[in-house]
């Protein structure tokens, strides 16, 4: 082997990790598939309410459950509304949901991790078992206790505030849906997040690669930055995927059960339980939504593996 | 001619759920250039802390309470931090005991070699990565450019420890310290190591401590040998001293444990009775009493003060800590 074989790179390559990571991700087929479909999920939950040709509340009782045609492509439904554009509509439903519920969790799961991986001792027992608790609470009977407890005072204050101020804000309760499954979500969700970070910062700490960096005398500072960060980047950014698919499916079962997302707002669960009532005589108001949940599922889980194999080098084969 | 190292009195202690842990107790010893010393020692005596704290690459709970050490003649202990880590990425490079785990599995081979040398020697990436090629052939990677670019898990066992060497070397240190190289590979790996490092030390003429518990593995590969017991140097002295006329009960268990080709089959080795010391508190006595056959009364109200064994000579004679002369009384080899 000669000198000129395999030139030595000549620029410097900060992102050489980041570079190689997605070269891996755009070389598996299945994790391109979850990734256009993931894209093309946001791009329809951003634009698409103002493509579709329908109003996802405008009722139609002429055009009741119609079969899929060239005016409504996925039917329509019970109350001849049109069903393609509630299933879009219901894509910004599970998107909101999706992504307040994973900032939040993250916000709070960065912070109690970082935390206890920091400070160790008392602090770092204290969130361990923080963490414990809030793990050990069903998300289901979380979601049903909110929405008997707190929901209806707060519904009640907002038509109080309405009818006193006349401020339109109050008048739309359906967003205390929106907050509540998420709030309530992403209080019992950011365990996992926080203990890949404080999993992550005790291992790293006290790696013998840190340690042997320190040895050659590199600074903290770029420690830190290309050994520490790196490390604990991966686990994140496959949270983030598998957290995302997770909550949007747990928001169509909330909705589904009645204690989510409650019509008239479309949501892929709400719609697939409206469905439930008259599928054996049309399928198609319960196949629509039930398919785009479905695979919207796979999407999110192809993708989650396919970032986690392209982020763990020890796994490049 | 000042000494590459010098180490006096050095104690590093470790802050505990209810107190210290006093891992270091008073270690003195010195290096010359070129010099190869050999570290023994039970599991826990200290060895990697006291080598550790030589240019203060310590964990926060650990701390040096006492003592100086100078490296050609330049006193660490109190240096700036920054300072040390020029040192560190000039004049010293270590080798670990794992090294499985001792690079970056997201860096790639070749970004990790010249961290430190393009930090510190301010020459390029591109430079430096030839000089990280060199190394790699001298510590007989093949196909030295391609391994650069490939990431650790990509390498066997042996090659990564290679290639913590040539990490080590690179920045060109006068000392190397090696912590327990060879313990986490197969044995025809461990002889290939050690037959590499003697190797480079000559072509180098760097000095060199090795840490180990095997006492066997130092024959024909160091020039001195430092016992270590409770964060105690129990003894030193030159590689055939400590083989032909140990003094210190400890080093003559040590010796003892060691099969030997004239060990029958099936006989057990004989092997130190009794436990490692406790090192929450500071002894009051010699370390090693409560395990040693020889102890007189003595031995357990004062502690042994490691001088020169009366009848050598030289600038560093042999040394050990022992208040029963143990000449004659040795193992029989
Ligand atoms: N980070 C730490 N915190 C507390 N105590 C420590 C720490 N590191 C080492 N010690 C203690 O310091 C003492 C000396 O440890 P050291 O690692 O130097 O032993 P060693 O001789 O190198 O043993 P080994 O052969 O197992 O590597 C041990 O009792 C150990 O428990
Ligand atoms: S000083 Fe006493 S107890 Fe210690 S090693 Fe010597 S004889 Fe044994
Ligand atoms: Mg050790």
């Amino acid at each position: 082997m000669t000198d000129q074989a395999i030139p030595l790179q000549q620029e410097e390559k900060q992102f050489s990790l980041a570079k190689d990571a997605f070269i891996r991700l755009i070389a598996n087929r299945l994790a391109i598939v979850g990734m256009v479909l993931v894209a093309f999920l946001f791009f329809v939950a951003i634009f698409g309410p103002y493509l579709t040709p329908y109003d996802f509340l405008s009722q139609d009782l002429m055009a009741r459950n119609q079969a899929p045609s060239w005016q409504h492509w996925f039917g329509t439904d019970d109350l001849g509304r049109d069903i393609m554009s509630r299933v879009i509509y219901g894509s910004r439903t599970a998107v909101i949901v999706g992504f307040s519920t994973v900032s939040f969790s993250l916000v709070i799961g960065l912070f109690m991790g970082a935390l206890g991986g920091y400070f160790g001792g008392k602090v770092d027992a204290f969130v361990v078992w923080l963490i414990d608790i809030t793990m050990s609470i069903p998300s289901l009977l979380l979601v049903i206790v909110i929405n008997v407890s707190l929901k209806p005072p707060l519904v009640n204050w907002m038509d109080a505030q309405f009818l006193a101020t006349g401020n339109e804000f109050y008048r739309n309760t359906i967003w205390v849906d929106f907050v509540l499954v998420f709030g309530s979500l992403a209080l019992i969700k950011w365990p996992k997040a926080a203990r890949i970070i404080r999993g992550q910062i005790l291992s790293i700490r006290n790696k013998n690669y840190v340690l042997a960096a320190e040895a050659l005398g590199v600074p903290t500072s770029k420690i830190v930055r290309r050994y520490v960060i790196p490390n604990a980047i991966g686990p994140i950014i496959v949270y983030i995927s598998a957290a995302l698919g997770e909550a949007m499916v747990l928001e169509s079962s909330f909705s589904f059960l009645g204690v989510g997302v409650r019509p008239p707002i479309p949501s892929w669960g709400n719609m697939i339980s409206d469905g439930l009532r008259i599928w054996q005589l049309y399928p198609h108001v319960l196949a629509a939504p039930a398919a785009v949940l479905a695979i919207v599922t796979i999407a999110f889980s192809f993708l989650g593996d396919g970032l986690n194999d392209a982020l763990n080098p020890r796994q490049w084969k | 001619m000042t000494k590459l190292l010098e180490v006096n009195n050095l104690h590093t202690r470790f802050k505990v759920r209810n107190g210290y842990l006093h891992a270091v107790n008073g270690v003195s010893f010195s290096l010359d250039k070129g010099e190869m010393l050999g570290v023994v020692g039970e599991s826990g005596c200290g060895k990697s802390v006291s080598m550790m704290s030589l240019i203060r690459l310590l964990p926060p709970a650990a701390q040096i309470t006492e003592g100086e050490v100078r490296i050609d003649g330049e006193d660490i202990t109190h240096a700036s931090v920054s300072r040390v880590n020029s040192i560190r990425g000039s004049k010293v490079g270590m080798i670990f005991q794992d090294p499985m785990t001792s690079l970056n599995p997201f860096m790639k081979i070749g970004d990790q070699l010249v961290e430190g040398i393009v930090y510190h020697k301010k020459i390029t990436k591109a430079e430096a990565l030839k000089q990280a090629a060199k190394y790699l052939k001298m510590v007989g990677i093949s196909n030295a450019e391609h391994r650069l670019t490939e990431y650790p898990h990509q390498l066997s066992g042996g090659m990564r420890q290679r290639v913590m060497i040539a990490m080590a070397l690179l920045n060109e240190p006068s000392l190397v310290i090696a912590d327990e190289p060879t313990t986490a590979l197969d044995v025809t790996i461990q002889a290939q190591i050690v037959e590499l490092v003697k190797d480079l030390r000559e072509k180098l003429n760097m000095s060199i401590i090795w840490i180990t518990h095997d006492l066997s593995l130092l024959a024909g590969m160091v020039d001195r040998i430092m016992v270590m017991y409770g964060g105690y140097v129990v003894e030193e002295a030159v590689l055939d001293d400590i083989y032909n006329s140990p003094l210190h009960p400890y080093t003559i268990g040590l010796l003892k444990s060691i099969p030997s080709l004239k060990t029958e089959a099936g006989s057990r080795l004989p092997s130190i009775p009794g436990a490692p010391p406790n090192l929450f508190t500071v002894p009051t006595g010699c370390p090693f009493a409560p395990r040693c056959e020889h102890k007189i009364d003595r031995c357990q109200t004062e502690v042994p003060a490691l001088a020169a064994v009366p009848g050598s000579s030289g600038d560093r004679p042999h040394r050990v800590a022992c208040w029963v002369d143990m000449r004659g009384r040795g193992v029989e080899q």
